[in-house]
């Protein structure tokens, strides 16, 4: 069945989005991304423009992770104190991160920067986390790094000031480093035009070593605050949020979501780990064949409306 | 006093030249968007009529060529990717402006056949002679940029040209179907009928075809564009609600 999206100006089957909406949702409670990655070039692989492809997305993560925030809050798997601290930072990373993607471009070059320290950046996680998840998962144990968490255990995060309890992930550590993962995600996401979940993730687990349980619930949190700011902006400066195609990914993604995350409970933590482990290393796979296959058509073309 | 004669004896032919004229048509003035909306087809028709009294002159090398074109022009960037070591990067990026976003010719023989470049280029008629050139303020690049918005529009079916698309029913009588495609951009479209004459254009007849969103299309497309502060955030309210509500769904089956 065939409808008519006003913004994006052209036909789509009902069923392929919503089916769309749903596998992305799937993958988002599974795991706590956004998805946007898997989502936005699927949409334009469809014919619909990127501008319309970017903003119509992120309405999709608002509400999946809306619905993915509120399951794991009844379960007591949030820590709303660390998403906010995650979320200053993000917010003060996105700011100069602007800044930062304007200099690159005035510079030149910023599709190579771009796209290599992309590559690298999700090739180095992925590895790490695959090897990491591989040898618990050998192990049978659900430790983190190898080895176990010990409630009073140091590592140098501990020697940070400005500490402060978070109690839902059974930390007591410094704010610095949670507001710093946000800064920098918050920096990442700006160049990189994605949400920054599928980075978020492992750092919390590996760098913040915070319970995988948790770690799902409090990246939604924080996703539904950069995928809404992200909405907003497109539909103000752009007017590019299709109404329909959003409402259609929505109802997909709200029962995929529901569906992952009933599915992560049933799955141990290291197996989890591996599943992301196998996300990121197949979309560095993608963007990295992107960048060495010889391109059918060595142009791009974006056109807009005249001004 | 020699150039004037030229000056006469061109006019003169001019006018008996334009002895022909276009009388032309479409099937509909109107095309109305609306959800179930794949693509529709529009025909041109018309005749070829002669001056009272004349007989249309038979023998001489007369073609028609039909142009639906969007009147807006579009900005389009162009990068072209390059290889830097082993990787393939965008490289060099140009900016042009004057593409109107939907372009179908169709005519009765191959343009290049019809009339000389020139001729073509003065009434934008072919895919080759549409007036896209550097944007205000950018360099001009080379051929291939230029091409390839050309060929960007081509597969998604927003140009197209089609030689011999046009027929002849009679020796008077033409006509030609369009099938516009789903993504056809709304606005206003001018189709324009041209008569050739061995390589000139005789006669033209331009009419306007209406491209409208109706009903909860039109409605969605208006409150996006005048009013999108509240859109936006109708956008993120009705987002979370739907994830609100779908959490409480689920939790009623457990």
């Amino acid at each position: 069945m065939q409808i008519y999206l006003p913004i994006a100006e052209m036909p789509v089957n009902v069923f392929v989005i919503i089916a769309l909406g749903a596998s992305v949702g799937f993958l988002s409670g599974m795991f706590g991304v956004g998805g946007g990655f898997i989502l936005t070039p699927f949409l334009m692989f469809l014919g619909i423009s990127p501008a319309v492809a970017v903003a119509t997305q992120s309405t999709q993560i608002v509400a999946s992770s809306v619905s993915g925030v509120i399951t794991h809050w009844r379960q007591g798997n949030v820590d709303f104190k660390m998403g906010g601290v995650l979320l200053v930072g993000g917010v003060l990373g996105s700011i100069v991160g602007i800044q930062v993607f304007n200099a690159l471009k005035a510079a030149g070059q910023a599709d190579l920067f771009i796209a290599l320290s992309y590559v690298i950046f999700l090739g180095s996680i992925g590895l790490l986390m695959l090897s990491e998840s591989l040898m618990a998962v050998r192990q049978g144990g659900s430790s983190v790094g190898g080895f176990k968490r010990e409630p009073g255990g140091h590592y140098w995060i501990h020697r940070w000031p400005l500490k402060m309890r978070f109690q839902r992930s059974k930390l007591y550590i410094s704010a610095i480093p949670p507001a710093l993962l946000g800064f920098l995600i918050g920096l990442l996401s700006v160049i990189m035009g994605v949400g920054g979940g599928f980075i978020l993730v492992p750092a919390m687990i590996y760098f913040l070593r915070m319970p995988t349980s948790i770690v799902v619930g409090t990246s939604m949190f924080q996703i539904i605050f950069v995928a809404a700011f992200s909405t907003l902006l497109h539909a103000i400066t752009n007017q590019s949020v299709d109404a329909i195609l959003a409402l259609l990914l929505i109802l997909g993604g709200v029962i995929g979501v529901q569906f992952g995350l009933r599915f992560a409970t049933r799955v141990r933590g290291e197996f989890m780990r591996l599943g992301l482990a196998i996300l990121v290393l197949g979309i560095c796979l993608r963007l990295g064949l992107d960048l060495v296959v010889p391109p059918p058509d060595p142009f791009t073309v974006s056109a807009e409306a005249s001004k | 006093m020699r150039l004037a004669l030229a000056a006469c004896l061109a006019l003169a032919w001019a006018t008996t030249a334009a002895a022909e004229e276009l009388a032309a048509g479409i099937s509909r003035d109107t095309i109305e968007i609306t959800s179930n909306f794949t693509g529709t087809d529009v025909v041109t028709f018309g005749a070829i009529e002669s001056e009272p009294g004349e007989a249309v002159i038979p023998g001489r090398a007369r073609d028609v060529v039909v142009v639906i074109r969007s009147v807006e022009a579009m900005d389009a960037t162009v990068r072209k990717k390059e290889r830097f070591g082993p990787i393939w990067v965008n490289r060099e990026t140009r900016r042009f402006a004057g593409a109107p976003a939907f372009y179908f010719v169709a005519s009765t023989r191959p343009l290049k056949d019809i009339a000389r470049s020139d001729a073509l280029e003065q009434f934008e008629i072919g895919l080759d002679h549409l007036p896209i050139g550097p944007a205000p303020g950018a360099v001009g690049g080379p051929k291939d940029f230029r091409d390839a918005i050309v060929r960007a529009k081509k597969r998604v079916g927003l140009y197209s040209e089609h030689p011999g698309g046009v027929s002849f029913l009679s020796q008077t009588l033409f006509r030609t179907t369009a099938a516009l495609p789903a993504n056809v951009p709304a606005g206003n479209l001018k189709v324009i009928v041209y008569l050739f004459a061995n390589g000139q254009v005789v006669s033209s007849n331009s009419m306007t075809l209406f491209v409208d969103k109706t009903g909860i299309e039109r409605r969605l497309s208006n409150f996006a564009f005048n009013l999108p502060w509240l859109y936006g955030i109708a956008a993120v309210a009705l987002s979370a609600l739907a994830g609100f509500l779908s959490s409480l769904a689920f939790r009623e089956r457990e």
